[in-house]
């Protein structure tokens, strides 16, 4: 029971993460999961996979949970936790969204014209 | 005095722009860096929802605290009113505008699922614009007095109003 130490993440509201390890690998299996149902050739799809696998390269090494927070360098475990659940769920959004079709509509020619 | 340049930022800001304009082609129309380095991204309305929920959720652009939201009014334009979103970074300390259009009639998918803030600064904009934001939970004047007809800041109201006090 005292295994993580008592400690506090510091930031109200964000409990600490027993095991963020496991939690990290779950997730990032998960996005890489949806992202395999978007075109190949969509840029999110290129980006995101480069992040999240940069990321789970680095979960994957390191076991250190300090160490971790140092080299991914975004701030606390807890938060890089968030963060990628925000990035599963916007995955899924994605995928419904389709961003990466051509431009819907062209605005009116004087619509972004500056000064007028 | 002039303020010095910041080739650095801007040319971060050029990189970061062109980054979110290939990952949303849909709905970003334009993207332009002002002088005084501030990225703005000219959207087409239907891609509000879109691009605030990427600005916020993803790794490389955690927008996550709604500064401003207002309108412009350019009666000229077929389109008159420009709604104008302001985004912060906390993670990379940085911002961002977001830029879309709208008329008098058509309704403009409200930023309430994506940014709570929003809810006030919707109302404003529909007291003081008339523009009408689909799906706010609670859209209804908030500035103007109980009975007010009219709506403020339109260029064509006019700076004593319509009423004697």
């Amino acid at each position: 029971m005292f295994m993580f130490s008592l400690q506090t993440t510091g930031l109200v509201g964000l409990a600490v993460a027993e095991n963020p390890h496991e939690r990290l690998r779950i997730l990032y299996t998960k996005i890489l999961g949806v992202l395999q149902n978007i075109p190949k050739d969509a840029a999110y799809r290129k980006y995101t996979e480069q992040i999240v696998n940069e990321r789970f390269d680095l979960v994957k090494k390191e076991t250190d949970v300090q160490k971790l927070q140092d080299k991914l360098n975004s701030g606390q475990i807890e938060e890089v936790i968030l963060q990628a659940e925000n990035e599963l769920s916007l995955a899924r959004k994605m995928l419904q969204w389709k961003p990466w079709e051509p431009l819907v509509e062209e605005p009116p020619s004087n619509q972004w014209k500056w000064p007028i | 005095t002039v303020r010095p340049k910041n080739e650095v930022e801007h040319k971060q800001l050029c990189a970061f722009g062109e980054y979110v304009a290939e990952i949303l082609p849909k709905y970003i129309q334009q993207v332009q860096v002002t002088c005084f380095n501030e990225l703005e991204l000219l959207i087409h309305p239907d891609g509000i929802i879109p691009v605030l929920t990427f600005l916020r959720d993803h790794t490389n652009a955690q927008f996550k605290s709604l500064a401003d939201l207002t309108a412009v009014d350019v009666p000229s334009r077929q389109y008159r009113f420009e709604i104008v979103y302001n985004l912060l970074s906390l993670r990379f300390n940085s911002r961002i505008r977001v830029k879309t259009y709208t008329d008098e009639l058509t309704p403009v998918d409200s930023a309430v699922p994506v940014h709570k803030a929003a809810n006030w600064y919707e109302r404003e904009v529909w007291d003081m614009f008339g523009v009408f934001f689909a799906n706010h939970p609670d859209l209804r004047r908030i500035l103007t007095d109980y009975g007010f007809e009219g709506h403020p800041f339109r260029k064509d109201f006019p700076l004593s109003g319509y009423v004697e006090v």
